[in-house]
């Protein structure tokens, strides 16, 4: 490895023969067999998205449920359904998959790398997620929908109160999206750690890869929680075990223990790619390298950290010991310093920078709005006195929503508008973009904020109607008119989307004079990402390249050759090359579904499954001829004529 | 027209040691299940401080023999994975072969004498809390050492059948690795299974 001064290849004859490597397989077989991350990572998006569409009807069916008094549109066993599938599809089926998709669309285009490593787990990794979503969709369909809530607590959800197989499916489908969930953390973890261009150093990293790595290590140690959690209800639903029976010698608060350990940090996996969008956002349109850029990622880290120390704040009204109320206490509260910290350094920046407001700008504001209102309620509400009072009310609802809706959906809204030029080489109307902002903000506050009082005056979390003797019937009416608001003003962002997608003016690479290294190469990007990697000079890699910045020569064109560089400086240190187009991974979805779907109903399944399943993956592993041909040459230097096959 | 570049085509293709993608991977998953293993322990310790009897007391004192039988067992199977580890850093491809077929077995016959302890335990997954936690730890662990061993057989077929380079050698090596971590994490289930009812058993 070496740096030197060549003549100027041929790009047209490398180009061609890029895309003759890295190219797509047309047909259905070929979109089964579809490795590229950034397919892989738009499916993602696009999937979540509509079933974030899917939960807004549902929200939109309880907020019409509840919006006069004594209504009986929906009877109480569809409306404990409907609210479950509605908070199971927010949770489980949108915020997680559409965060992680775009990390797996933006993290190896930003780190200056060609595909994920594991391009074949990556593909399966989707495949699990949609057949998750689908079964849950098909059980609500049945009218065989969990109906215990977004959690599913114990006893309520096991054997003795919810026969039939409704838990079983809410379990099931946590197994299929923590499966996917955790494949494309270590998908981001490697591949940030292992594959970045030469001379991103750790601390040249941009900040929205390092919330996602922060994301996928809070994944791997999150989420296998919650699968081990369901599990447990699954044995004792199927098979008769008593984790979560008190007869015998189980604990049902152990179900929230275990739950809440996920759960917390699983709001920090929510929420914390919507920092990366934000500091993306705010560092092209200030024009000026982020304020603090060591800080923000120390209080990543430490965000990241101290979402496992703060469960218990979830169960203040289960009786926890007073000691252990305390500490929990204290620990939920100095959650704030560090994300005080990383606003303090947003805000800063745009102090300090020349602030261009468009859509993207819009709603970073929006975050700024929504989720300190959801902070200061998440401080009530980490006070035991407080929380006692609130609990199971409609406060928390509103505190959630804030926290949620304005930590992740602002600023991945921001992010859609901010990328849409990337996605599609158009741009879409900052007239209809700043429409659909102002509708949500509105709207969002106009449904949510009476849910403050509504809950300070009583009422609980669902309930399928209430009294009109209660009061409770105008700030309903109104939350209920709000969620029209918000139903336009996504419907804005759709009809913005489809229209500009291919009529919209041309983007160029980089509209928006942006830092990060998906600027740097065309709109949409190519399927190998970049003709010659880049190598990197400095934390804002499209600002800081010099004049005639390096590029890496020596990687082939004809192979699916990554480059594998150093952890810390990101050094070269070899080539690797990563599998193509396969179908094992659609295969191996159809097998394990079968195995999974068929166990809640009987056990010997998962077995069926499990064997199945190995007979695929060997399929998976075994290596072509040409591949063994190739290797024996490379590594070997024998040289098996073609003919010998 | 010139141009600075950083040329790379010196590279070593392939590597088979902690810097390769798939040894990456292979930590991730280790990490994943590593976190299952502990919080099988967790629910283990938490389902022992809210009973007044653990184990509880229609429970027999647990029959160490086959169980210590069978941790030795596991025990030794920590040398044919040393062995298939440095085999393959040294290219030894032979000595791989060998100590990939000493892996399957010893794998078979931990899982089969598991088998048997489990059968021979005097409870049931579904008596009581703790035969469910320790059936279930049992039984996860057991997976485990079937993927591990499966894994084995199938490097063991293409050894035998294909030619091993680079890439077959790093496979081996995590493969060696990987069962590292399976003998390890049998530790600590041993010792709360099998010997702890013996030293501090509860609400005796």
């Amino acid at each position: 490895m070496s740096e030197l001064t060549i003549e100027q290849p041929d790009f047209a004859r490398e180009r061609a023969m890029l895309e003759k490597t890295w190219g797509k397989n047309r047909g259905l077989l070929g979109w089964l067999s579809e490795t590229g991350h950034k397919p892989i990572g738009l499916r993602y998006i696009v999937t979540a998205f509509v079933f974030f569409g899917l939960g807004g009807l549902e929200a939109a069916l309880m907020r019409l449920q509840l919006s006069r008094p004594d209504n009986h549109l929906l009877n109480p066993d569809l409306y404990n359904q409907i609210f479950t599938v509605h908070g199971t599809t927010m949770m489980f089926l949108f915020a997680v998959p559409m965060m992680l998709g775009m990390g797996i669309y933006f993290v190896p285009l930003m780190v200056g790398t060609r595909n994920v490593p594991f391009p074949k787990l990556n593909a399966y990794g989707y495949f699990v997620y949609v057949v998750g979503g689908i079964f849950l969709y098909v059980m609500l369909f049945l009218g065989a929908a969990p109906d215990a809530g977004w959690f599913s607590y114990v006893p309520l959800s096991g054997p003795t109160f919810d026969p039939g197989k409704r838990a079983d499916t809410w379990a099931q489908m946590i197994t299929f999206t923590e499966f996917s969930g955790l494949i494309v953390a270590v998908e981001i973890v490697v591949c940030v750690f292992k594959q970045r261009a030469p001379g991103m150093s750790l601390n040249r990293i941009p900040l929205f890869v390092w919330s996602m790595v922060m994301v996928s290590f809070m994944v791997i140690f999150a989420m296998p929680a919650v699968m081990l959690d369901s599990t447990y209800l699954i044995f004792d639903r199927t098979f008769s075990m008593h984790f979560y029976n008190r007869a015998e010698g189980g604990d049902p608060i152990f179900f929230q223990h275990i739950f809440w350990f996920f759960g917390h940090p699983e709001v920090y996996i929510i929420f914390i790619p919507g920092l990366g969008f934000m500091s993306s956002i705010i560092t092209a349109f200030t024009q000026r390298k982020i304020f603090g850029y060591t800080a923000i990622v120390c209080t990543l880290v430490t965000t990241a950290f101290m979402g496992f120390s703060v469960w218990v704040h979830h169960m203040f009204a289960t009786g926890i010991p007073q000691l252990g109320s305390s500490f929990f206490t204290a620990a939920s509260l100095m959650i704030t310093v560090p994300t005080g910290v990383q606003i303090f350094c947003w805000i800063a920046t745009i102090w300090t920078g020349r602030l261009r407001i468009a859509t993207p700008m819009l709603f970073a504001f929006g975050f700024f709005i929504t989720f300190i209102i959801g902070g200061l309620t998440g401080v009530q509400l980490g006070s035991v006195p407080i929380d006692w009072q609130v609990h199971d009310t409609f406060f928390v609802v509103a505190h959630l929503h804030y926290v949620l809706i304005g930590g992740a959906v602002f600023p991945l809204f921001g992010a859609f508008h901010f990328w849409f030029p990337k996605w599609t080489g158009r741009m879409y109307s900052e007239a209809l973009g700043k429409l659909s902002f102002w509708l949500l903000l509105i709207g969002f506050n106009v449904t949510f904020f009476p849910m403050h009082i509504l809950g300070l005056h009583g009422m609980p979390r669902r309930i399928y109607t209430y009294g009109a003797e209660t009061g409770w019937g105008p700030l309903n009416a109104l939350a209920s008119m709000g969620a029209v608001l918000i139903t336009l003003s996504i419907l804005t962002m759709l009809i913005n989307f489809a229209a500009h997608r291919r009529r919209g003016a041309l983007a160029g690479p980089n509209p928006w004079n942006a830092d990060t290294l998906e600027w740097s190469v065309s709109s949409p990007p190519p399927a190998y990402n970049f003709l010659h990697l880049p190598t990197v000079a400095g934390p804002n890699a499209v600002w800081d390249a010099a004049p005639d910045q390096p590029y890496v020569t020596g990687m082939r064109f004809d192979k699916r050759e990554l480059l594998v560089t150093k952890t810390l400086d990101a050094e070269p240190d070899h080539k690797h090359e990563i599998p193509g187009h396969s179908l094992a991974p659609f295969l191996l979805t159809l097998t394990s579904t079968l195995g999974l779907i068929g166990s809640i109903f009987y056990g010997w399944w998962f077995t069926v499954g499990m064997i199945i399943s190995a007979v695929v993956l060997v399929y998976w592993f075994w290596p072509n001829r040409e591949e063994v041909r190739e290797h024996l040459a490379r590594d070997r230097g024998i040289v098996v004529a073609e003919e010998a096959r | 027209m010139t141009q600075r570049v950083l040329d790379v085509s010196a590279l070593e293709e392939e590597t088979v040691d902690s810097r390769s993608l798939l040894w990456w991977g292979n930590l991730g998953m280790m990490a994943i299940e590593g976190t299952i293993f502990a919080m099988l322990i967790a629910t283990y310790l938490y389902l022992r401080m809210v009973n007044l009897d653990w184990p509880p007391a229609t429970v027999p004192f647990p029959d160490l023999v086959w169980p210590s039988i069978n941790l030795g067992i596991l025990l030794l199977t920590f040398i044919p994975a040393i062995i298939l580890d440095r085999a393959a850093v040294h290219d030894n491809v032979p000595l791989c072969r060998l100590a990939l077929a000493a892996l399957v077995v010893a794998g078979a016959a931990f899982f089969i004498i598991q088998f048997y302890v489990l059968a021979n335990l005097g409870y049931k997954w579904s008596d009581h809390a703790y035969g469910s936690i320790v059936w279930t730890s049992i039984g996860y662990h057991m997976l485990h050492v079937l993927a591990a061993a499966g894994e084995t057989a199938l490097l063991f077929i293409y050894a035998l059948v294909r030619p091993i380079v680079k890439k077959q050698l790093l496979d081996f090596r995590c493969s060696a690795v990987y069962w590292y971590f399976v003998i390890a994490m049998w530790l600590p289930f041993y010792f709360i299974v099998f010997i702890e009812p013996w030293l501090t058993r509860k609400g005796y």
